[in-house]
This record gives C-alpha cells, sequence and structure tokens, in this order.
C-alpha cells in the first residue's frame, strides 16, 4: 500500500527531469523569416530548435491568393527570389511530415527607393542626385535592419517556461473540476 | 509529429473531429474519480515530453511518449492524449488548432494499441513488452501520419520511409524509457501498469 502514495511522486520526478531537458528547446514547429534587402526578398526557414529546414518547399503568393512562384530551400534554410510583382505576397513554406507555417510581407515594404524618391518630389534639391544617396541609406538600414529584425521574430516565437508550467497548471486543474464534477455526482 | 494548420483538407479534419469526439466519449465513458489524479499527471508528463528534441537529421523529432501513456492508463490514454495536444497547440503552437482531432487520433489510437499489444506479451517479459509497447506506439502514429497525409497527395510509401527513419531514434529511446519504467513499476507496483483502470 505504500508504493501507492509513493507512485504519483515518482510519475512527478519524472515530469520534472522532462521539463529540466525540455527548458532550452521549445515548440516543435517550423519558423520562416523573410526579409527585403534591396529588390530581392530572402527567406530563411528553420525548425523551432533552430536547424533549417533544408529541401523544404517554399510557395509564393500574391494578394488574390494566385501561386507565383515556388522553390526549395537550400541547405541553409534559405531560398531567395526577386518579387515578380510589387503586391502584398504570401510566402508559404511547407517541411516534411506535415509541417507548415507562412509568413507576410505587405506592399509598402516591397516598393523599392526608387518609387518613393519620386513620390516626395524634391529631386531638384540636390546636385548629385537623390536616388544614389538614397539607395546607399537604404543597402545600409536593411543590413542592420536584418539581424534586428531577426531577433524580434525570435522573441516572437520563443515559448516561455511560463507556459510550460501553466499548461501543466492547466491540466491539473481541468482534471481537478472533472473529478470535483464526477464525485459531485455520486453523492 | 504534430500536423500544422493548412495542411489537411477540410473533410479530413472534420473527420478527425468526429472520430476524436467519439473516442473521447468513450474513453471519458471509462473514466473513474479515482482514477483522475494519476491520468492528470500523465497527461502533464505527456503535455511537456514533446518539448524534449532529439536533434537528428534530416528533420527534426521530439519524444511523444504516446506509447507510455498507453500502458498507463489502457482506454483511458485517449483522453490524456487528448487534453496533452489541445495544450500542446494552444500554448506552443505545437500542431495546429484545426489538426486537434486529427493530432489526437494520430496519437491517441497508437497509445490504445500499444497497451494492448503490452498486456498480450506482459507475461513473457515485462522489459520486452515496456520496449515493444514504447516503440509499437510511435510506429502505429508514423502509419497514421502517412495515411493523413497521403490524403494531400503524398506518396504513401515515401512519407512512410521519410518518417520512420526520422522517428528511428524516438522508437529507441521511447522503447528504453518504457521499458525501464514498466521493469520498474512491476517491481514496486505491478498492478497499475498493463492496466487494472478499466
Amino acid at each position: 500500500m505504500n508504493f501507492i502514495h509513493r507512485l504519483p511522486q515518482i510519475i512527478l520526478l519524472f515530469a520534472l527531469c522532462f521539463i529540466l531537458f525540455a527548458s532550452p528547446a521549445f515548440a516543435h514547429k517550423v519558423n520562416i523569416f523573410a526579409y527585403l534587402e534591396g529588390d530581392t526578398l530572402y527567406t530563411e526557414s528553420y525548425f523551432s530548435d533552430g536547424r533549417k529546414v533544408e529541401g523544404g518547399t517554399i510557395e509564393v503568393y500574391d494578394s488574390q491568393g494566385n501561386k507565383l512562384l515556388e522553390g526549395k530551400t537550400n541547405k541553409e534554410g534559405q531560398f531567395n527570389f526577386k518579387p515578380p510583382k510589387k503586391s502584398a505576397l504570401k510566402i508559404v513554406l511547407i517541411a516534411s511530415m506535415g509541417h507548415k507555417n507562412s509568413c507576410t510581407i505587405s506592399a509598402d515594404e516591397l516598393l523599392d527607393a526608387g518609387d518613393r524618391v519620386q513620390g516626395t518630389g524634391h529631386r531638384e534639391a540636390s546636385e548629385i542626385g537623390l536616388e544614389p544617396i538614397k539607395q546607399i541609406i537604404e543597402t545600409s538600414l536593411d543590413e542592420r535592419l536584418v539581424p534586428i529584425m531577426r531577433g524580434l521574430k525570435k522573441i516572437e516565437e520563443k515559448g516561455s517556461f511560463r507556459d510550460l508550467l501553466g499548461g501543466i497548471g492547466y491540466i491539473f486543474g481541468i482534471f481537478g473540476v472533472v473529478l470535483y464534477f464526477m464525485t459531485k455526482r455520486k453523492d | 509529429m504534430h500536423i500544422s494548420d493548412g495542411v489537411l483538407s477540410a473533410p479530413v479534419v472534420i473527420g478527425g473531429y468526429v472520430a476524436t469526439t467519439a473516442l473521447a466519449g468513450a474513453s471519458l465513458y471509462k473514466l473513474k474519480p479515482e482514477h483522475i489524479p494519476r491520468v492528470a499527471i500523465i497527461t502533464s508528463a505527456f503535455f511537456v515530453a514533446s518539448l524534449i528534441h532529439i536533434p537528428l537529421r534530416p528533420t527534426s523529432v521530439h519524444l511523444i511518449l504516446n506509447g507510455l501513456v498507453g500502458m498507463l492508463l489502457g482506454p483511458v490514454a485517449f483522453i490524456s492524449i487528448l487534453v496533452g495536444i489541445i495544450f500542446q497547440a494552444l500554448l506552443f503552437q505545437h500542431g495546429g488548432i484545426t489538426t486537434i482531432g486529427t493530432n489526437a487520433l494520430m496519437m491517441g489510437l497508437p497509445a490504445i494499441l500499444s497497451w494492448w499489444f503490452f498486456s498480450l506479451i506482459r507475461q513473457m517479459n515485462v522489459s520486452v513488452a515496456g520496449f515493444v509497447g514504447g516503440a509499437s506506439g510511435i510506429l502505429f502514429g508514423v502509419f497514421i501520419l502517412a495515411i493523413l497525409l497521403v490524403t494531400t497527395g503524398s506518396e504513401f510509401i515515401g512519407v512512410v520511409r521519410i518518417a520512420i527513419l526520422a522517428h528511428l531514434p524516438v522508437m529507441v529511446i521511447e522503447g528504453l524509457i518504457c521499458g525501464s519504467v514498466s521493469t520498474f513499476l512491476m517491481k514496486v507496483r505491478p498492478e497499475i501498469i498493463g492496466c487494472k483502470i478499466c
């Protein structure tokens, strides 16, 4: 009879071991990160434990849902293409065994530097021409912003330890409620 | 082994939900108040287990432990796995919301099968029975995954080959876990495994 009382503790110990093992690698899913540099769209696909998706299929759709192009990710999980259309794009990643995710690039992001300069109407203000300067700024900005965007995306995706403990709490709570109603019915 | 949103077609998704609801109802019917603490603890272990990754190429795999749930809970395992999967989807975006039904089938049915396998051979050798129970949970899950993915146009044999290869290490590890857990429980409390819950 003694073991009957001890068993839940033993299993709980197992569960705690799992938590300790689990904390560095959260949530198993695929992620896709896309950014524009110059006129090329770069995408990076990776599993949530950080490994790259090799040979995953990338499909690109416009805002009406028409498929524009399709490709495979390389060894580094990257797939790059020049957007054929300046509309909002939906980039869908299909990895093996039922894993799928997508991200969208808005039309604003696709407007290249040249378009924006023409829109401002201050072309005469510069002797050397605004366009080259604008392009240089854009390029260097892109270079600096990409790591920041990548970091933001990581933060967005990362599950927290709180979610894990919260989930266990929810499960205990739900079964507690079930137990309450089951025993109440008996009375 | 979790299927994401948008992979499966609507009829498969709805079919998954219908079958899961039926099985969950049957499972709830078997559930008795005195089982609940055990079910709750095993459910949370299952919920957490899928966060343990096994870093092997070409895709990323993780522990599932549906065989262990089946061996410890018997027919009640289905409700345990369903609850675990709902929270994995909600809190970790681990598998989609629309695919909760199909994912529960994919892991819950094999759990019940491994319970059946385990009870069949436990008389001979409990450690071996535990290994077989743990490994078969994954193996059946892979077959169900392949059947589900065939509805999306994938080729059955191709998916099975890739998925079995990817899950081979998981099968071995879970077999070892289940083998040692069942050997241990057989010594300390034999009535809990192979399942007297029903």
